[in-house]
């Protein structure tokens, strides 16, 4: 293939797309709202698995002591279990002043109130894996001289559930999508081929090849696939950024995945997406209506 | 050059197009193939450029067998063999010039060899002066000589012309008939299908008379429509 065979291409592809004007809006539009629902639930999961990712690493297991526990011996116990990356021994001293300041009190103050300290000794255990809490926590409450176990199960659990099945309903769509997708592209190139019957018979005619007749549809797909990629891109990064300072001001705990090289990641994929999209649907509306020409 | 050995053509509805026919054309022969519709003219003309292959017998160019073809050799075949048609079948919105050089385009010919071969082309058919025209500015014999160009620009060795002149009036009839002669002899083989009694009795070469899908008669050594 030389630079005119090129040339000649590249302009057969442009011209039956200004020719198909409002077709190939069409197209380009549906490609984008394809790949933006797809976008959607990408960055949702994406986002939700990170919450629980951060929040699992965060966790960790309190071991609460009966009074006249050995805190060195349930510690070697705990340890022993190979599940356990590391223990912390925490005195009820400085889990009362820990309670106190959370509560915003000053630790003298809130003891003189008391009269006495409620807290019992505990030891801070951090699984491994953070799959592993339930497991490692019903390990530790069978440790002689441990009264009581606590973990927030709840909260990572939830959201590994959710992420879960936000990722399910992600594929489902994303596969209806872009079945969707792939009949319009190529109902698109249908109507190019029909549109372009009288230039494809002469191109047979005088001996062009079958690729040859074929590249400017295949071209064309990956053209709205390029253009569906890129709006879709720029409009998700733009919704993203958007949610990502709302979080960031008014609910700081929590923390998206977004910097430069995310976005350059992201938009380079959402690219690739739709020009794999529009290449296969060119080539299935091809195998259906090339051959009748 | 073209060896059609007991050819039989059957269409898928059932259609029997020819019965068992045999036919060769020697290199630089001009031949015309008369009859009436459904005769089975086109269909013979159609194996040539390998729009059909047959369901018994051989088509054989160049020594070549046609049906036993691949498919990735189609192409390769057809830029050797040249195709015109009673209906033009240019491209309305290209100018003459881009309709000549479109033969070249699709099989990758270079900028320069487009700048070469288009205008000897268009020179040959006696269009050189309205190459920036658009097909619907030139009369039916003007757009038939377009074709031809387009046909010919690729110097294949075998030119087909299925009904060449059944839209065109007798005078320019007689004036495209006469450039295939012209190109006929300057060496491309040329295979004519018409029921143009005048042309064929003015031009007096080989012709092949088809009735009803078989060869009733074959004048060699040159003849008019009807008589030998």
């Amino acid at each position: 293939m030389n630079l005119s065979m090129v040339e000649f291409l590249l302009q057969q592809t442009w011209q039956s797309i200004r020719r198909n004007g409002l077709m190939s809006l069409a197209t380009s539009s549906n490609m984008t709202v394809a790949l933006l629902i797809l976008s959607a639930f990408f960055l949702a999961t994406l986002n939700l698995e990170h919450m629980a990712d951060v929040e699992a690493r965060k966790a960790n297991i309190t071991v609460d002591l009966t009074e006249d526990a050995d805190a060195g011996e349930v510690e070697a116990a705990l340890l022993a279990d190979m599940r356990v990356a590391e223990t912390r021994y925490c005195p009820k001293e400085e889990a009362f002043e820990d309670t106190a300041v959370t509560m915003g009190l000053d630790p003298a103050t809130l003891l003189d109130s008391l009269a006495d300290n409620p807290l019992p000794n505990a030891i801070i255990a951090k699984p491994e894996d953070p799959q592993d809490m339930a497991a490692v926590a019903e390990a530790a409450g069978n440790i002689e001289g441990v009264a009581e176990v606590r973990y927030k199960e709840q909260i990572t659990d939830k959201l590994l559930t959710l992420a879960h099945g936000i990722k399910v309903s992600g594929v489902v769509a994303g596969l209806l999508m872009a079945a969707a997708t792939l009949l319009i592209v190529s109902t698109t190139i249908r109507l190019t081929i029909y549109a372009r019957r009288r230039e494809i018979r002469i191109m047979q005619l005088v001996g062009a090849t079958n690729w040859f007749i074929r590249l400017p549809f295949i071209l064309e797909g990956a053209f709205h696939g390029m253009m569906g990629g890129a709006l879709s891109t720029v409009l998700v990064l733009a919704a993203y950024s958007w949610t990502n300072a709302y979080v960031d001001r008014h609910l700081g705990f929590l923390d998206l995945v977004y910097d430069t090289t995310f976005a350059v990641l992201f938009g380079l994929g959402a690219l690739l997406c739709g020009v794999l999209f529009g290449v296969l649907g060119s080539l299935v509306g091809l195998h259906r209506y090339l051959r009748h020409i | 050059m073209i060896h059609i050995e007991g050819v039989t053509v059957v269409y898928p509805d059932g259609t029997r197009a020819l019965s068992g026919i045999d036919l060769h054309v020697e290199r630089g022969e001009f031949v015309f193939i008369v009859g009436a519709s459904g005769s089975g003219k086109s269909t013979m003309l159609r194996l040539i450029y390998r729009e059909l292959v047959p369901t018994e017998g051989r088509v054989l160019i160049s020594g070549q067998d046609v049906a036993g073809l691949p498919r990735n050799l189609v192409p390769t075949l057809r830029r050797n063999v040249g195709v015109i048609f009673q209906d033009f079948r240019l491209l309305p919105d290209k100018n003459v010039w881009e309709n000549v050089a479109f033969a070249l385009d699709v099989v990758g010919a270079s900028r320069r060899e487009k700048y070469r071969k288009v205008p000897l082309a268009l020179e040959l058919v006696g269009l050189s002066e309205k190459e920036q025209s658009f097909p619907h500015q030139l009369s039916g014999g003007e757009q038939q000589r377009v074709s031809i160009a387009r046909a010919l620009v690729n110097n294949p060795a075998i030119l087909i012309a299925d009904e060449p002149t059944g839209n065109l009036d007798p005078d320019i009839s007689w004036e495209i008939v006469q450039l295939l002669a012209n190109i006929g002899e300057r060496g491309t083989t040329v295979l004519c299908a018409t029921h143009d009694r005048v042309i064929v009795d003015g031009l007096r070469k080989r012709v092949v008379s088809l009735v009803g899908g078989t060869i009733v008669r074959d004048a060699r050594g040159g003849g008019g429509y009807d008589e030998p």
